[in-house]
């Protein structure tokens, strides 16, 4: 039996509208085992990204209970928070989000050094990132010297660097190419594969769904189907 | 890892981080030339003072007020045995004050005719021209700002009167021996200068005087009967009242340039943080605390003054090094306004310690003035700053 490493029980969130709350999420009910490549899919405030930020610890639920990881995201302190992030958790965005002032292997050497590793050990898990990637060749580079697909390859090696358990991807293709894009989810599906990394993506991508070996529909921020038999 | 960002932040920052270090440095700048000008301004006339009238020490007779001219003509005392001891080892050193009137091509002028031994060798004056042996007329010196004043100029010979013991005014003439450059103000306006014993037999007044100038600071303890000694602080204490206000006034100067310099400073990191929401944001996914993110801030703040420091060195080299060899001068005509230290060009000393209090404090408010935008970050939902949201 697999592990379970993220349990969502009951769970909504609403958002302050003015005097009423808006629900974005509606007593939402899930369970994630470790190395799957799920994804959260659905229409434009459907409440994929809210459900992310949530797993991720960015955000906590308004009701429920979402453990990720054997913590608890609500009773989460900032801190607490800032360092499963740190250790744990890898998250890939639809703009890339790099910092615009270092180049490709200081982006990806950014989140070890959080973790204070030694430099020798570090060199060595950069350099092999970015060999994950195909990028070998560009790593001087700046973000601004990169095309979209890069960034976002740059962007897979900074998530999974750090050998994470869990690996959140925000609509990863939406700035993509199709051919781009078939090379991010390929990249990220051998890394699911060679590493066993848990990867949940939310989009409305047809390509990245078609990829995804689980997908869990929203509607209007609730669960209308969670297909595990839907993937390639 | 802050560091480093902080600093590549800055270089990416362009023109913006260029002006606000240029800011910083000419802020800098003028702090430290406007420092090292009091500073070297007190020490020159205090030097100047020090080698032309005080020497180590004074005892003055305490009738002496410097700011009463009806106590002048009283201002005298003998000495005491001890004293007169004293005075004949060249340890002390015996001045006589006599207002005076004095007609250079018939005028009336005030003046103060002072009294030092031709023999004398305490103070900087060359008090050995004013030896009357075998003259017809008095030799005086004076300075030439009292040249100036009087018309007076060297060989031109003019009338004294002044008041005896007795109350008898007694007239005398006089020759200009020689007009020199006297630094010390005090010891050049509205003075002439004469051989003591001269002094005294015009004044019918043998043995009295009016300060002692000391050779060594110990001789203090020789302060009894009429006479009291005058520390630095009471000799100088005009000075450092005039300090005191320039002082406050500087003060008003410093805190105007450092509210400019820190407008620009927060300006930019108020600017920076609503900016890089995102970055922001990011920092936050890639688990950095909201603590790191406003250090990071911060620290690029402080980044910016400890490169304006650096660039105020470079910058503000020529300047220093200029004032340090030629000096900063006055024009002529301020001479006679007697303020101290300015007759001859202050050359610029660097107080090193003050103007490194005084960068640090800077420093301090710089990264103050830094935090404080980044207070916004802590209340910054991570998940709004990744979408650029304004919270």
């Amino acid at each position: 039996m697999k592990e379970v490493i993220a349990t969502i029980k009951d769970m909504s969130k609403a958002f302050p509208t003015g005097p009423s709350q808006f629900w974005a999420l509606k007593h939402i009910n899930l369970q994630f085992v470790r190395g799957e490549f799920s994804g959260f899919v659905g229409p434009s405030g459907s409440g994929k990204t809210t459900l992310l930020n949530i797993l991720g610890s960015l955000d906590g639920p308004t009701e429920g209970e979402v453990e990720v990881l054997g913590a608890n995201v609500h009773q989460l302190s900032q801190k607490a928070a800032s360092k499963l992030r740190s250790e744990h958790i890898g998250f890939i965005f639809q703009t890339y989000n790099l910092l615009p002032v270092y180049n490709v292997y200081e982006n990806v050497e950014f989140p070890l050094l959080l973790l204070k590793m030694d430099s020798a050990k570090r060199d060595k898990m950069v350099k092999e990132a970015i060999a994950w990637v195909g990028l070998s060749d560009k790593i001087k580079s700046r973000p601004a010297q990169l095309s979209g697909g890069q960034c976002q390859r740059v962007a897979i090696a900074r998530a999974m660097v750090k050998k994470p358990e869990l690996v959140l991807a925000d609509e990863p293709t939406a700035n993509l190419d199709t051919e781009n894009s078939h090379h991010i989810l390929d990249t990220m599906a051998r890394l699911n594969q060679e590493l066993g990394t848990t990867f949940i993506f939310s989009t409305h991508d047809e390509k990245v769904i078609k990829y995804l070996k689980r997908v869990i529909r929203l509607v209007d921020g609730e669960v209308a189907s969670d297909d595990l038999a839907s993937g390639i | 890892m802050i560091l480093r960002l902080a600093f590549r932040n800055i270089v990416a920052n362009g023109w913006r981080s260029i002006t606000n270090m240029l800011v910083l440095s000419v802020v800098l700048i003028v702090i430290v030339w406007m420092q090292a000008m009091y500073f070297s301004w007190i020490r020159l006339a205090e030097t100047q003072q020090i080698d032309w009238e005080y020497a180590k020490g004074m005892l003055r007779v305490r009738s002496y007020d410097a700011n009463d001219p009806f106590s002048w003509e009283d201002s005298h005392a003998p000495l005491s045995a001890q004293m007169q001891g004293a005075v004949q080892q060249g340890e002390l050193m015996p001045v006589l004050l006599s207002p005076a009137s004095i007609y250079p091509q018939g005028r009336l002028m005030s003046a103060m005719l002072k009294g030092i031994p031709h023999d004398q060798n305490l103070v900087k004056l060359p008090a050995k021209i004013l030896n009357p042996q075998g003259r017809d007329m008095i030799p005086v010196l004076m300075g030439t700002v009292m040249a100036r004043s009087t018309r007076l100029s060297k060989g031109d010979v003019f009338s004294i009167r002044v008041k005896d013991i007795n109350g008898s005014f007694n007239a005398v003439d006089a020759i200009v021996e020689d007009v020199i450059e006297i630094p010390a103000v005090t010891a050049d306006i509205g003075s002439i200068w004469m051989d003591l014993a001269t002094l005294r037999e015009v004044k019918a007044m043998e043995d009295e005087t009016t300060y002692l100038v000391m050779a060594d600071a110990g001789l203090k303890s020789l302060e009894q009967g009429e006479f009291k000694h005058i520390d630095k602080n009471e000799y100088f204490a005009d000075l450092y009242q005039m300090l005191k206000n320039e002082r406050f006034q500087q003060a008003l100067l410093y805190g105007l340039l450092l509210l400019l310099a820190m407008l620009a400073v927060f300006d930019t990191q108020a600017l920076a943080v609503f900016r890089r929401r995102r970055e922001i944001g990011t920092l936050a996914a890639l688990g950095f605390t909201r603590g790191k993110i406003s250090l990071l801030f911060t620290v690029e703040g402080a980044l910016y003054m400890l490169f304006a420091g650096g660039l105020s060195a470079v910058l503000g080299f020529p300047l220093f090094w200029y004032f340090a060899k030629v000096g900063f001068k006055l024009p002529d005509s301020y001479d006679e306004f007697g303020i101290q230290g300015f007759s001859e060009p202050i050359r610029f000393v660097y107080p090193m310690g003050e103007i490194l209090v005084i960068f640090a404090l800077i420093l301090l408010l710089t990264i103050w003035v830094s935090w404080i935008p980044t207070r916004q970050i802590s209340r910054m939902n991570p998940v709004d700053a990744l979408r650029g949201k304004v919270n």
